[in-house]
């Protein structure tokens, strides 16, 4: 079992993989979703299934289990994705809990709302680190790459974007698929650091988590995402032993931010760009 | 065949619970284009003011109830002016604000935990739930007060905006806030106001729904239910809530008595997608743009 200290960085890799998903989604392609722990759900049942029952290795488990949530997601995009703003996310709590119901009442396979006990603890810390690495290098590449720059047109100006001849629709819908693999996988990593998984843990609550992170981070800013993912999991984790106040200052926090900075910590810069920002300041001496 | 009469009145009462709530939501959409998620927050307050009144005031309803209707008008009232505000003064995009007010629903909910502590409270009978029988139905005599009531206070509040100068602002802030406010209506009370009814109508609703069910810093989450009956309707449209709410309440209910009990919530974010699909503004809305 890993320590308390290994316990959190892990807690951070996990929960920072899942908001990666969700800042391509909202930060990159500006679509907003308040359902996305669904398919961390998925991900987690279809790993915790994987193993225990059909007796698969832990890795494929969890990569099949960010696969179907995939899939899942690109089934439900294709319908609701026409849907913009406000609708889409409303849209998207409501396959949220109906994802969550059906896990709670679909006894026979997820063992209900009772929860699903005596999962593998395969999720270490050098697990979770390669994890964490891999897919954070995969998605600042992505960002970089046409489909980042067309992500950002379908953001920035919807109607313009499918003028100049992207198909919309289609990359709405890509990274919708995309957000849903990541966060699937950083399901199944919970279920291997967690070993119990209840249908609760993956409520509109932990929705909503994901997405304030990503704005507390900066839209449109992947290290502002890992940076905000990083200190709300600090947050959430130190005060638990004023448990009682813990939640009230979580929302205080996100108030707050909203209204002092409510571009989120970063804006829409990098901490890499950032840092290369100020070395050329210091060799022109005044401030570019 | 009885049994069907009586969901169908079940559902009604439900759906009148849900329009109190949809009707008020709406509303502070129609202003400030978000959607507010701390409104589950003023139905719990609403609530708690009840319960405590109750205890304070030796079970007068109609002290506890006013009480309790201001009361979360106020905290409706002082969540604007302490959280949206500051914001809708910076900036245009609402996103942010519906970020604000999802922080401004865990600020709420756990401002009672800590207060009342979590656990489930009932309300003293106050409201009388005896059942009546009319030919062979059995109905309780609280769905039909819930009903009556709820009636009421909508008549009320459509007499409001349809025949004083207060209602003409308010329809026409909901047309376009910044010309209205070009116009001479003095924006921050007008908002304030909006708030007030708001706050004022879901408490309506958290007293019915604290008898109906309990009272417990969680119950707020009833108004997803809400929200999605005002998406049904048509975001913006206070008839469409009302209609959506009341469609909503009565598949529910006819879900709970004849299919199963655990599929009802499934079936209202069934309705939810399936509405979106073939009518994404909604049954009477209007057309909304992307906000990120």
């Amino acid at each position: 079992m890993p320590t308390y200290i290994e316990g959190i960085i892990i807690l951070t890799c996990i929960n920072s993989i899942a908001a990666m998903g969700v800042s391509l989604l909202t930060g990159f392609t500006g679509i907003f979703t308040l359902g996305n722990a669904a398919y961390m759900a998925i991900g987690a049942y279809t790993t915790a299934i994987l193993t225990m029952k059909h007796n698969l290795h832990w890795l494929p488990s969890v990569i099949l289990g960010g696969l179907l949530a995939m899939a899942i997601a690109y089934l439900i995009g294709i319908p609701t994705l026409k849907l913009m703003g406000d609708y889409f996310a409303i849209a998207s709590i409501g396959l949220g809990e109906t994802v969550r119901l059906i896990i709670e009442n679909w006894e026979p396979v997820t063992r209900g709302a009772r929860g699903f006990p005596g999962i593998d603890s395969f999720t270490t810390l050098p697990v979770a680190l390669t994890f964490f690495i891999i897919l954070t290098w995969i998605t600042f590449n992505l960002i970089k790459s046409n489909y980042g720059r067309a992500f950002k047109a379908c953001r920035d100006d919807y109607l313009a974007a499918s003028l100049l001849g992207f198909n919309t629709a289609k990359y709405r819908i890509l990274s919708l698929s995309i957000s849903a693999l990541y966060c699937g996988i950083a399901g199944g990593l919970f279920a291997g650091f967690m070993t119990f998984l209840q249908p609760t843990m993956f409520d509109l609550q932990k929705s909503t988590e994901l997405t304030a992170v990503v704005v507390f981070g900066g839209l449109g800013s992947l290290s502002g995402t890992i940076l905000g993912t990083t200190i709300i999991t600090l947050i959430i984790e130190l005060f638990r032993p004023i448990s009682q106040y813990r939640m009230l200052i979580y929302g205080a926090a996100l108030v707050l931010v909203m209204i002092f900075r409510p571009e989120g910590l970063m804006g829409e810069k990098e901490i890499l760009s950032l840092i290369r920002g100020m070395g050329r300041r210091g060799e022109h001496g005044r401030p570019t | 065949m009885e049994s069907l009469i009586q969901q169908i009145i079940n559902g009604l009462s439900l759906g009148s619970v849900y329009a109190l709530i949809a009707v008020g939501y709406s509303l502070v959409y129609s202003i400030l284009l978000f959607s507010n998620f701390a409104h589950g927050g003023f139905l719990v307050t609403g609530g708690y003011i009840c319960y405590y009144m109750l205890t304070l005031t030796n079970n007068n309803i109609w002290v506890a109830g006013a009480l309790s209707l201001i009361g979360a008008g106020l905290s409706a009232i002082a969540t604007e002016r302490l959280a949206y505000k500051p914001i809708r003064e910076k900036t245009n995009l609402t996103l942010y604000l519906l970020i604000a007010s999802m922080g401004m629903s865990i600020v709420i909910e756990n401002f009672w935990v800590i207060m009342a502590g979590g656990r489930f409270r009932a309300l003293p009978p106050v409201i009388p739930t005896y059942p009546i029988r009319i030919g062979s139905i059995t109905i309780s005599f609280f769905d039909i007060l819930v009903f009556l009531i709820t009636i009421a206070f909508l008549t009320g509040l459509e007499f409001f905006l349809q025949r004083t100068r207060w209602g003409l602002a308010i329809r026409a802030a909901a047309y376009d806030l910044r010309v209205a406010g070009l116009m001479g209506v003095n924006v921050n009370k007008l908002i304030s106001l909006v708030f007030f009814l708001a706050g004022l109508l879901a408490a309506v609703s958290g007293i019915f729904l604290s008898v109906r069910y309990t009272l417990y810093p969680q119950l707020g989450f009833i108004t997803i239910k809400a929200f999605v009956a005002a998406v049904v309707g048509g975001l913006g449209s206070l008839r469409g809530a009302v209609i959506g709410s009341l469609i909503l309440g009565t598949a529910e209910m006819l879900t709970a008595g004849f299919i199963s009990s655990q599929l009802r919530d499934v079936v209202v974010f069934g309705a939810l997608v399936v509405t979106l699909l073939f009518k994404p503004t909604g049954l009477l809305g209007k057309a909304i743009s992307e906000k990120v």
